[in-house]
C-alpha cells in the first residue's frame, strides 16, 4: 500500500478507532465495576458537545499551544503509518508533548502548573524506554525505518521480550491511565481537577481529545510493530494489551509521582537495558548473529 | 589573501596588545569594533571556496616562529611559577615544571629529528571552527562592550575597572584559538592551548573576588594537567619520531601511536571539562557572562572535542576509544541529571555545556565516520545556541538583578524579546527538529552501529535534558501578575549580537542539510577516504525541514490573538479574588498563587551525583592510561 | 446534533448543605443509579463542564464561591438546585448568615427540591436541565448571537411560569429590604400572571439564551402608560439591564404621553435607575406598616 494512503487513512480512521476504543475502555470499565457503563460512541458525543461550547481562556494565547500539539501529534502520527524513521517519530512525538505541556504553562493556573510539571515528569519517565523502544528494534532488525522493520521477517518480541515488557509499564503512563494518571484524569477520576487540562475549555479542549486518539491509535501500532510479520497475531496481542492496560487501570491506584519515575527508570533499567545488554553479549559471543 | 591565516592569528594578537595599553573607553570602542569586524571577515573569506594556497604563508620562516614559541612558553613557566608563589598553591608549580621539562628535553633531546612538511591546516574542520571563532567569537566581543559597560558604570562601581586588561585578553584568546585550529604542528597548537589556558585563568579572575580567584586557580590547575598530557604525548612523538603533525598523526597506524593519541584525548577532556574534571567549568560562571558565553560555551571549551575529533580516526575500534566514549557518556548522563537540580540559570548552562561536550567526546571515542559527522554538527549548533543562551542570561541578569530561573517566570511580558530569544536558544539545544536534535539523531545511529550499550547512556541523559529545558521555558511563558516590561536601555551591541545569533540558530538549522554538504561531510569523507557519505537520508532531511516549517509556523498563530475568546480567571477553587490573581485564604486572608518548579533534589542529590560520577570517571581514565601503557 | 443532550458534564459544588444531598448526588454516579450511561460525568472543574449542580444554601462566605465557579463555567449552561436549602434556604433560611437559595447569586433552571433529594428526582432534575440546556444551545448556535449581550423581545405565553419565577427571585431583595414577604410580587400566582399577560405587555430579557430580567406595562386608556415588575436576577444586576428594559417598555407605548412607575420607600436602587431615566416622584401611598409606595412619573417626549 502506498505510503501516501496510509497516511490518508490513518488521517481518517483514527479518530474513529481511538474514540471508539476510548468507548470500549468507558464501556468495560463500567463493566468491571458492575455498571452499565456509556454508550459505545460517547466520546464522539463528548467530543461533538465540547466543539459547540463557548471557549474560555485565563491567557489569551494559551490555546495555540494546543493548536500545535494537534497538528504536531496528527503528523507524527502520519509520519509512522507512512513508514518512515522510527526514531524521528519518537523524537516528534516529545515535540507535539511538549507543546501540550507548554500550554498548560502558559495557562497561569496552579493545577495546569503541576499539572503540566508532572506531565513533564512522566515524560522524562517514559522517554528512555520509549527511546530504547527504537535502539533494540535497530539491533534486531538492522533499521530505524519502520516499514523496513514491519515487512521483516522475524517478529521482534522473541529478542525484545525485556524492552516490551517495560514499554508496556510505560504505555500505561502514555494512555494517561492508572496509576499512572498523574498529570491529568479520564472522566469519572480527578487528579489536581483536572491537571494538566483543567484551563482549557470547548473546542480547544475537543482538540486535545482527538489529538489522544490519534495518539493511541499510534501508540498501539508502536505494540503492533513487535509482532508485525503475523499480522493476525499481532492485531490479538495488541488487542490483549490493550486489555491488560484496561484491567490494570481498574485495579490500580493511583501511585506518587516519585515513585512513578522511580519505578520507570528501574523497569527500564532492568528489563529494556538487561535486554538490550543480553543482546549485545550474545552477539558478541557469536551466539547471534544480527547484522 | 597572502597570509590571511597568519594574519588572522596575528591581528587579534597586536589588536590586544593594543587594546592593553587604551585606557579610554571612547578609544577602546572603535578598537574592539574594528577587531570584531576583522575576525568576522578574516574567518568568513578562509570560509569562501577557492581559497588559495598562499593563504597558508608564514611571515617569517617556522623555526623563527618556533623558536619565539619557546621563548613564550618560556616566560609562561616563570609566570607560573610565580603565580604558584603568589597563591600559595605548590600545584601549579609542579604542573608547570613538568610541563617545561617534558617540552625542555623534547626540544633540547629529539625534537630537531621530526620533519614537518605543513606547518598549518585549513580543512573543513578547521574552517568550520573558524568561523565560530571569528563570527560567535566576535560577536560575543561586541556584546562584551556594551555588556562591560554596564557591569562597571551601574552594577559593580567599586570593583576595579581592569577593562583594557579584559578586551585584550579577548583579542588575545580568540588570536589564539585561530592559532589553535589552524595548526597543523602539534607543538605549536601546544603553544596556542596553553596561551587560552592562561587567557581563561586571567578571565576567571577579573573581578579579584576571593571566590573568582579560587575558581581561576582550579581552572588552571585542572587545565595545566590536561597541559602535562599533552606534553608527555608530545615527548612521545617526538621521541618515537613519530609524526609531529596533526594530519599525519591522524593517518597513521594505531598501534604505533595510541598511548600519544590517549593523552591527546586526556587533554582534550580536561580542556572541555568532562568527569572528572568538570567542577573547574561550574566554578568558571562566576566570570563575567561575555567570558561564560566565549570562553567556555563557545570557544575554548571547542577546542578540547576539536582535538578528540581529530584524533577519533586513531580511536576507532579500540578500547581506548571504548573508554574514552564511556566518560563523554558518562558526563553526558551525569551533567543532564544535575541540571535538573539547580535553579541558577548559569550553572544549568554551565551543565548543559558539560553535557553535551560529553556528547561529543562519545562521538570522537566511537570514531567513526558517522560519531564524527555527529559529534562536529553538535559542535556546531552548540557554540550558536548556548552562546545565544548565555548572552540573553547576562542581559536578564542585568535587568532583573537576579540570575535564578524562577525570577525569570513572566519574562514575556518582562522582557518579551529577550525571552523569545531565550526560547530560541532551548529549542535550538534539544528540540527536534532543531540541530542539536539532528546530531542527537546521528549520535544515537552512530552507537548503535559501533557500541549500542552506550545508548543506555544516551536516552536517559536525554530524557534528563527534556525536563529541565521545559521547566524552564514553560517558566518563562507562564504570567500570574501583570509585569511591566523593563527591556529598556539594552545597547546596540547587545541587540546586534543576540539578534544575529538568533538569526544563526535558525538560519543554521534550516539550512543544515547545506552545513553539512559542504561542510561536514567532505571532511569526513576525506579523513575516512569514502567514496560516498551521506549521513542523513534524503526523506529524513524533508521531515525535518517539514517540522521545522511547521513549528516556525508558530508565531503566526498570534495574528488571532484574543479573538473568539473569553477571558475568565484561572480555577482556584471558587475563591478567586476579583483582581483574578489572588484568592481567598484561611480565615478570610487574602493569598497570592505561587508556584515553583521541581528541582528532585532528593532524588537527584548534586553533589553525591558528581561525586560519584568523579570516582568512576577517574577508574575509566586510569584504566585508560593502563590499557594503552601496557599493550 | 449537538452532542450536548448526549454528554452533559456536571460540577457538583456544596454550598453550604449539610452533605445529605450531596451524598444522594454521589449515589447517583454508583452502580445502582449509574448516571454515566447517560454520558453524564462528574467533572469537578467548571470549565469542563456544562450542567452546575448545587447543594445547600447561600451564605457570606460561599456567595462569591458560587459566582466564581458559575463565572468559570462555558456557555451554554444550566444550574440545578438540588435539595430545598439550595432552592430556598430549607430550614436555614431565618439564620443570620444565610442569604437564602442559590438563586440569590446566580440564574437557576432548575429547582429539585427535597430533603434529601432523591437520586431519582436529581436524575429527573438533570433530564430537564439537559432540555433547557438544548434550547439554549441552539439559540446561542443562532446567526444573531451575541454573547454576554442582552437582547430584548416580548415575551410569549410557555414563558409565563419562567417569568413568575424570576419575579418571585428578583423580588427577594425587596422582601430583605422590608422584611417583609407579603409583597404583592411574591404572591402573585401563575393564573393571575396569565390574566395580566392577557391586557398587558410582557418584555423579557435574555442573555446567553437565559431570561435575565423582564418588565410589562399598559396603557390605562387616560394617556399613561403604567409600568410595573421590573425584575432583574441578582446574578445579573449592575450591567444596566433595568433600564435598557424600562427604555424597552416605553418604546411599546408610543401614543403615552405620560409613564408612571412605582417602588418602595427604600428601594434605593430601583428609583436611581428611575431618576436616571428622568423619572420623577410625584405621589407617595402607604402599603402596609412596612412598606410604602413611592410614584414617579415622566412626560413623554
Amino acid at each position: 500500500m502506498s505510503p501516501w494512503l496510509r497516511v490518508l487513512i490513518y488521517l481518517v480512521v483514527a479518530p474513529l478507532i481511538g474514540g471508539l476504543l476510548a468507548g470500549i475502555d468507558r464501556r468495560i470499565s463500567a463493566r468491571m465495576q458492575a455498571r452499565q457503563g456509556p454508550p459505545l460512541l460517547q466520546p464522539f458525543f463528548d467530543v461533538a458537545k465540547l466543539w459547540s461550547k463557548e471557549r474560555l481562556v485565563v491567557r489569551r494565547s494559551q490555546n495555540f499551544y494546543i493548536v500545535f500539539f494537534f497538528v504536531l501529534t496528527v503528523f507524527t502520527g502520519a509520519l509512522f503509518f507512512c513508514g518512515s524513521d522510527l526514531l524521528l517519530v519518537f523524537f516528534a512525538l516529545t515535540l507535539s508533548g511538549i507543546f501540550f505541556v507548554l500550554g498548560a504553562f502558559k495557562a497561569s493556573s496552579p493545577y495546569s502548573f503541576v499539572g503540566a510539571s508532572r506531565e513533564l515528569i512522566q515524560m522524562m519517565a517514559y522517554e528512555p524506554i520509549v527511546l530504547l523502544t527504537a535502539v533494540g528494534l535497530y539491533m534486531v532488525t538492522q533499521t530505524f525505518s519502520v516499514d523496513l522493520i514491519a515487512g521483516g521477517a522475524h517478529m521482534p518480541i522473541i529478542l525484545l521480550p525485556g524492552i516490551f515488557i517495560a514499554l508496556m509499564y510505560a504505555m500505561e503512563m502514555k494512555f494517561r491511565k492508572s496509576p499512572f494518571d498523574l498529570s491529568a484524569s479520564h472522566h469519572a477520576h480527578q487528579e489536581l481537577v483536572r491537571g494538566i487540562t483543567t484551563e482549557f475549555s470547548g473546542p480547544t479542549l475537543a482538540l486535545i481529545e482527538v489529538a489522544h486518539w490519534y495518539e493511541n491509535v499510534m501508540l498501539l501500532g508502536w505494540l503492533f510493530l513487535f509482532f508485525s510479520c503475523h499480522w493476525i497475531l499481532g492485531l490479538t496481542a495488541v488487542a490483549v494489551c490493550f486489555f491488560m492496560l484496561l484491567v490494570v487501570d481498574n485495579v490500580c491506584g493511583r501511585v506518587k509521582w516519585l515513585f512513578a519515575l522511580r519505578s520507570a527508570w528501574i523497569m527500564t533499567l532492568v528489563f529494556g537495558c538487561g535486554n538490550i545488554l543480553v543482546l549485545w553479549l550474545l552477539e558478541v559471543f557469536g551466539i547471534l548473529k544480527l547484522s | 589573501m597572502v597570509g590571511l591565516i597568519s594574519l588572522l592569528v596575528a591581528f587579534p594578537f597586536v589588536l590586544g596588545l593594543v587594546l592593553l595599553v587604551t585606557g579610554s573607553n571612547r578609544v577602546r570602542r572603535p578598537l574592539v569594533g574594528l577587531g570584531v569586524i576583522g575576525v568576522i571577515v578574516g574567518s568568513l573569506a578562509l570560509a569562501m571556496p577557492g581559497v588559495p594556497a598562499s593563504v597558508m604563508q608564514l611571515p617569517v620562516s617556522p623555526e623563527t616562529i618556533g623558536k619565539g614559541m619557546l621563548a613564550i612558553e618560556g616566560i609562561i613557566t616563570l609566570y607560573l611559577l610565580w603565580v604558584s608563589v603568589r597563591t600559595r598553591q605548590p600545584i601549579i608549580a609542579l604542573l608547570a615544571l613538568a610541563q617545561a621539562a617534558l617540552l625542555g628535553v623534547m626540544e633540547l633531546g629529539g625534537g630537531h629529528h621530526v620533519e614537518v612538511a605543513r606547518y598549518l591546516i585549513l580543512d573543513q574542520f578547521s574552517v568550520i571552527l573558524g568561523l565560530i571563532i571569528g563570527v560567535i567569537g566576535g560577536l560575543i566581543c561586541l556584546y562584551a562592550l556594551d555588556y562591560m559597560q554596564e557591569f562597571h558604570v551601574h552594577h559593580h562601581p567599586e570593583m576595579h575597572d581592569g577593562r583594557c586588561m579584559f578586551f585584550a585578553i579577548l583579542f588575545i584568546f580568540l588570536g589564539a584559538m585561530f592559532g589553535l585550529v589552524f595548526s597543523n604542528n602539534l607543538i605549536w597548537i601546544y603553544f596556542f592551548w596553553e596561551i587560552t589556558t592562561l587567557c581563561s585563568f586571567w578571565l576567571i579572575g577579573y573581578k579579584r573576588t576571593d571566590e573568582s580567584k579560587r575558581n581561576a586557580q582550579r581552572a588552571l590547575m585542572m587545565n595545566l594537567t590536561g597541559g602535562v598530557g599533552f606534553a608527555t604525548a608530545l615527548f612521545l612523538l617526538a621521541r618515537s619520531g613519530g609524526p609531529i603533525e596533526l594530519d599525519q598523526l591522524v593517518m597513521a597506524k594505531p598501534a604505533l601511536v595510541l598511548l600519544p593519541v590517549a593523552l591527546l584525548a586526556f587533554a582534550g577532556i580536561t580542556k572541555s571539562a568532562q568527569l572528572p574534571f568538570s567542577s573547574w567549568l561550574l566554578g568558571a560562571m562566576v566570570a563575567p557572562t561575555p567570558v561564560s558565553a566565549l570562553l567556555h560555551s563557545s570557544t575554548m571549551v571547542n577546542a578540547g572535542v576539536y582535538l578528540v575529533l581529530r584524533v577519533a580516526p586513531v580511536l576507532q575500534g579500540t578500547v581506548a576509544g571504548i573508554l574514552v566514549a564511556l566518560v563523554g557518556a558518562l558526563t553526558f548522563l551525569v551533567a543532564s541529571l544535575a541540571a535538573i537540580t539547580t535553579s541558577d540559570a548559569k550553572k544549568v548552562l554551565a551543565y548543559s555545556t558539560i553535557a553535551n561536550l560529553g556528547l561529543i567526546v562519545l562521538c570522537g571515542g566511537i570514531g567513526t565516520h558517522e560519531a564524527v559527522w555527529a559529534g562536529i554538527l553538535l559542535i556546531v549548533f552548540h557554540a550558536i545556541a548556548k552562546g545565544l543562551l548565555f548572552l540573553c542570561v547576562g542581559v536578564i541578569e542585568h535587568k532583573l538583578h537576579s540570575r535564578n530561573i524562577d525570577d525569570m517566570t513572566g519574562l514575556i511580558l518582562k522582557m518579551p524579546r529577550l525571552s523569545v530569544m531565550l526560547q530560541i536558544g532551548m529549542a535550538g539545544m534539544f528540540l527536534a527538529p532543531f540541530g542539536m536534535l539532528i546530531s542527537k539523531y546521528a549520535v544515537l545511529k552512530a552507537v548503535l552501529d559501533s557500541m549500542p550499550l552506550l545508548a543506555i547512556f544516551i536516552v536517559f541523559g536525554s530524557a534528563a535534558t527534556l525536563f529541565f529545558w521545559i521547566k524552564w521555558m514553560g517558566g518563562l511563558l507562564m504570567v500570574t501578575h501583570p509585569h511591566e516590561n523593563v527591556e529598556k536601555n539594552i545597547g546596540w551591541g547587545k541587540w546586534t549580537a543576540l539578534y544575529s545569533l538568533s538569526a544563526l540558530t535558525f538560519g543554521t538549522c534550516m539550512l543544515f542539510p547545506l552545513v553539512s554538504y559542504y561542510l561536514i561531510e567532505p571532511y569526513v569523507k576525506t579523513q575516512y577516504h569514502l567514496a560516498q557519505f551521506s549521513a542523513m537520508s534524503e526523506g529524513n532531511i524533508i521531515i525535518m525541514v517539514i517540522m521545522l516549517a511547521l513549528v516556525s509556523l508558530f508565531p503566526l498563530s498570534f495574528l488571532n490573538y484574543g479573538r473568539n475568546v473569553k477571558v475568565v480567571d484561572p480555577y482556584l477553587a471558587g475563591a478567586n479574588k476579583e483582581n483574578g490573581i489572588q484568592f481567598t485564604g484561611s480565615a478570610g486572608t487574602v493569598r497570592d498563587m505561587s508556584m515553583q518548579n521541581y528541582y528532585l533534589s532528593d532524588i537527584l542529590p548534586e553533589a553525591k551525583m558528581m561525586k560519584a560520577g568523579v570516582i568512576f570517571a577517574c577508574v575509566l581514565l586510569a584504566g585508560l592510561l593502563l590499557k594503552v601503557v601496557f599493550s | 446534533m449537538s452532542g450536548l443532550q448526549k454528554s452533559p458534564w456536571v460540577i457538583h459544588y456544596d454550598a453550604s448543605s449539610c452533605n445529605g444531598c450531596d451524598i444522594e448526588v454521589l449515589a447517583c454516579l454508583t452502580p445502582g443509579f449509574d448516571v454515566e450511561r447517560f454520558g453524564i460525568v462528574n467533572t469537578g472543574n467548571p470549565k469542563h463542564a456544562d450542567i452546575f449542580l448545587v447543594t445547600g444554601s447561600v451564605n457570606v462566605q460561599n456567595r462569591e464561591v458560587v459566582r466564581n465557579i458559575y463565572d468559570q463555567m462555558p456557555e451554554p449552561k444550566v444550574v440545578v438546585a438540588l435539595g430545598i436549602c439550595a432552592t430556598s434556604g430549607g430550614i436555614f433560611r431565618e439564620c443570620y448568615n444565610v442569604s437564602g437559595g442559590i438563586d440569590s447569586v446566580i440564574p437557576v433552571d432548575v429547582y429539585v427540591p427535597g430533603c434529601a433529594v432523591r437520586p431519582e428526582a436529581i436524575i429527573d432534575g438533570v433530564v430537564q436541565a439537559l432540555g433547557i440546556l438544548e434550547a439554549r444551545r441552539a439559540l446561542m448556535a443562532a446567526a444573531n448571537f451575541a454573547a454576554g449581550v442582552m437582547t430584548i423581545e416580548r415575551a410569549t405565553a410557555a414563558d409565563l411560569p419562567e417569568l413568575l419565577a424570576l419575579q418571585k427571585v428578583a423580588y427577594q431583595s425587596e422582601a430583605e429590604i422590608y422584611g417583609d414577604a407579603s409583597l404583592p410580587a411574591l404572591r402573585q400566582s401563575l393564573a393571575e400572571m396569565t390574566e395580566d399577560f392577557g391586557r398587558m405587555t410582557f418584555l423579557k430579557g435574555i442573555v446567553n439564551g437565559k431570561i435575565a430580567a423582564s418588565v410589562r406595562g399598559y396603557d390605562d386608556g387616560q394617556g399613561t402608560a403604567n409600568i410595573l415588575r421590573l425584575s432583574v436576577l441578582p446574578y445579573f444586576r449592575g450591567r444596566g439591564l433595568g433600564r435598557r428594559l424600562v427604555s424597552a417598555i416605553e418604546a411599546e407605548f408610543p401614543k403615552a404621553k405620560r409613564f408612571e412607575i412605582f417602588t418602595g420607600h427604600r428601594s434605593a436602587a430601583n428609583i436611581h435607575i428611575y431618576d436616571k431615566l428622568g423619572y420623577k416622584r410625584f405621589k407617595s401611598e402607604p402599603f402596609n406598616a412596612n412598606v410604602e409606595w413611592v410614584y414617579m412619573e415622566k412626560k413623554s417626549s
